[in-house]
């Protein structure tokens, strides 16, 4: 074989070895985040709070007869005949162990409890199926805890010789609605900040401006900032966007609004440049075409050219989503780190992405759920280079090139 | 005596230090069809540009002379490139529909002029589209992309967008070198019915295509206008042995 032809068969190789690696590395991301973080994903997630409310409650009556629960049968289910509970050995939303009230008999003690809390509305709490379980403490003897699991837990309540002082329950926590919900504020005040100024930026220095010294410095410029690290962004947000906002909001700490600032002014250079090139391959035989009938420059710009760009613009709006989603750094210092179930735009709170920060420095650190949000964001951003690709087509079927 | 639409005097034009055109005296005469002709890079497309002031959005370019539309000074600074290029309309080497319906091709400049009226505009468009003989091929299809047509289309609909304008004068640069025989000839017989109502001035690289259609030609070399006269004159008695040489093959 001919010394050219092993140099060949060599560089071939080569090329098919780094595909193969590099689809490699990608589909095992994919598949440990489905692995991991698979399991949890749920509507209730989503749509769940991440706080739960919880109540504190003491029995009116003692019980005074034992309850049939016989045919309840099940690995992590045990019966608490005194009280007539079933109680459930399970995992939050989030991946933590804890204990899930399975079923509350009608006649049950537990299902009307005075509220400990003066001040709450309601007098007469009570337990009810899907609540959890958090504490259950007695006179005169230890209190019951989560970490000790539900069979002792059923076994402390079932034990005659002990007498309930307190019940300690909650609704289901773990949920990310919170983080969802600022996810998708986040994207929408960004994208109407950036978009607008981004788009005519890039008109400006493609159509408009003259071709001197001083626009090319600052293309130049431009360029150079898309390349920034985003927590050096985070900085100009804390320095400039909260105090800013703490001035002319209600806002009084880092907030919403400063988190889509300081994100609209990370996309404004990849806006800018990623509309430029769509500009630039717009034929100059359209403008020309364009200007030769009698249109000014404005009305080419906007009729004719900004048009034939829309497919690439619209690219720009999702490389502009995929970065409000997958920007963790800068937002840990204007928008927070505290998880919020209730998303108000002058208030911190947390996007689905420092939720993860947020799991993980966690103790123990949550990689499940870090998984499931990861797979959350992953499905996000499919959805969106579908939704965006559709478009493209739908468009150059409507008479573009 | 024929009217003169453009009166050109001492024209000549600078691209940085070089000098595309060479102090160039020209009339073009209206209702006729003005050929322009010389060797690839001789100014011939530079110059038309000219008169349509296209030559304004290349920085570098600096333009003297003068340069009469009906009359009027147009090449003067202050002057209404736009209300200039509404009247003189330009027909481009590739055909360059814009990526939209062929109605809205047609209707661009009118709208661009604030034209909304729905009517008015689908009477303009299919008095363009018949001017360019294109009507009876996309009365069916008048939403369709312009891209959808084929060459020979696309440049009638070209045609069609500058005529919804009614410019006085259309400015041709070498519309059917990108075409093939049968729609070259098509674009011919079109110029003869349009000459009728319009001044077309035309550059060719074809001598054939000159000698057919127009009623004068002007050669030109090196930026340099050598001759201009009856386009009967320059095809069979040239004064000058360099358009002779060219219009019979000998060179360029």
């Amino acid at each position: 074989m001919s010394k050219r032809k092993i140099r060949q068969y060599l560089l071939d190789s080569l090329t098919y070895i780094s595909t193969a690696i590099s689809v490699l590395a990608l589909s095992v991301i994919f598949f440990f985040v489905l692995r991991e973080g698979g399991s949890l994903l749920s509507i209730d997630l989503l749509s769940g709070n991440y706080h739960a409310q919880g109540f504190v409650g003491t029995l009116i009556n003692e019980s005074d007869e034992t309850f049939e629960l016989g045919d309840i049968i099940g690995d992590k289910l045990f019966t608490v005949e005194r009280y007539g509970i079933v109680l459930e050995q399970t995992q939050d939303l989030a991946g933590d162990s804890v204990i899930k009230v399975y079923y509350v008999d009608q006649a049950s003690p537990l299902r009307n409890l005075n509220n400990t809390d003066p001040s709450a509305n309601e007098k007469i709490i009570g337990l009810r199926e899907g609540m959890v379980l958090r504490r259950v403490s007695y006179q005169e003897h230890p209190t019951s805890l989560t970490s000790r699991g539900a069979e002792a837990m059923a076994n402390d309540l079932n034990d005659d010789s002990r007498e309930i002082r307190e019940v300690i329950f909650s609704l289901e926590g773990g949920g990310i609605r919170g983080s969802v919900i600022t996810t998708l504020y986040l994207i929408g005040l960004t994208l109407m900040f950036a978009l607008p100024f981004g788009i005519l930026t890039a008109i400006y220095f493609n159509e408009f401006a003259p071709m001197n010294k001083i626009t090319k410095l600052m293309r130049n410029f431009i360029e150079t900032l898309t390349g920034v690290p985003s927590i050096i962004y985070g900085l100009l947000g804390i320095t400039v966007f909260v105090p800013l906002t703490v001035r002319l909001t209600p806002a009084s700490n880092t907030n919403l609004i400063a988190g889509a600032l300081t994100l609209s002014v990370i996309l404004l250079p990849v806006i800018i440049r990623t509309t430029e090139e769509a500009l630039k391959v717009v034929p100059n035989d359209h403008r020309f075409a364009s200007l030769a009938l009698g249109a000014n420059r404005t009305q080419t710009t906007f009729k004719v050219v900004l048009k034939q760009a829309l497919p690439g613009i619209l690219t720009a709006t999702f490389l502009g989503i995929g970065r409000v989603i997958g920007e963790s750094a800068a937002l840990i210092f204007v928008l927070g780190t505290a998880v919020k179930d209730q998303v108000r735009i002058f208030e911190p709170s947390t996007s689905l992405a420092v939720h993860i920060w947020s799991m993980m420095t966690d103790e123990p650190a949550n990689i499940a759920l870090s998984s499931t949000i990861a797979l959350i964001i992953l499905l996000i951003v499919l959805i969106l280079n579908i939704l965006i690709k559709a478009t493209v087509f739908i468009f150059s079927k409507k008479g573009s090139a | 005596m024929m009217k003169e639409v453009f009166k050109i005097e001492g024209l000549s034009l600078f691209y940085k230090d070089l000098q595309a055109i060479k102090n160039i005296d020209l009339d073009i005469y209206k209702n006729q069809i003005t050929a322009l002709i010389g060797p690839s890079g001789c100014g011939k497309s530079t110059f038309i540009r000219c008169l349509n002031r296209m030559n304004d959005l290349i920085p570098e370019a600096r333009m003297e002379g003068c340069i009469r539309f009906d009359g009027e000074e147009c090449q003067v600074t202050g002057y209404d490139v736009i209300g200039l290029r509404k009247k003189v309309g330009m027909v481009f080497q590739k055909p360059n529909p814009f990526p939209m319906s062929i109605f809205d091709n047609v209707a661009y400049g009118p709208r661009q002029q604030g034209v909304r009226n729905k009517e008015v505009l689908k009477e303009i468009v299919e008095k363009a589209l018949k001017q360019a003989a294109l009507y009876e091929e996309v009365v069916d299809r008048l939403n369709d992309s312009a891209l959808t047509l084929s060459g020979g289309q696309q440049q009638r609909l070209c045609i069609a967008r500058a005529l919804a304008m009614e410019p006085e004068v259309i400015l041709m640069d070498e519309p059917t070198s990108a075409l093939d025989p049968i729609a070259t000839q098509k674009i011919e017989t079109l110029l003869e019915e349009l000459k009728k109502e319009y001044t077309i001035i035309i550059v060719t690289h074809s001598m054939q295509q000159a000698a057919r259609i127009s009623d004068y030609t002007a050669f030109f070399y090196m930026g340099e206008l050598i001759e201009y006269d009856k386009t009967n004159v320059i095809f069979s008695v040239p004064k000058n042995k360099q358009t002779e040489d060219y219009v019979t093959g000998r060179f360029g």
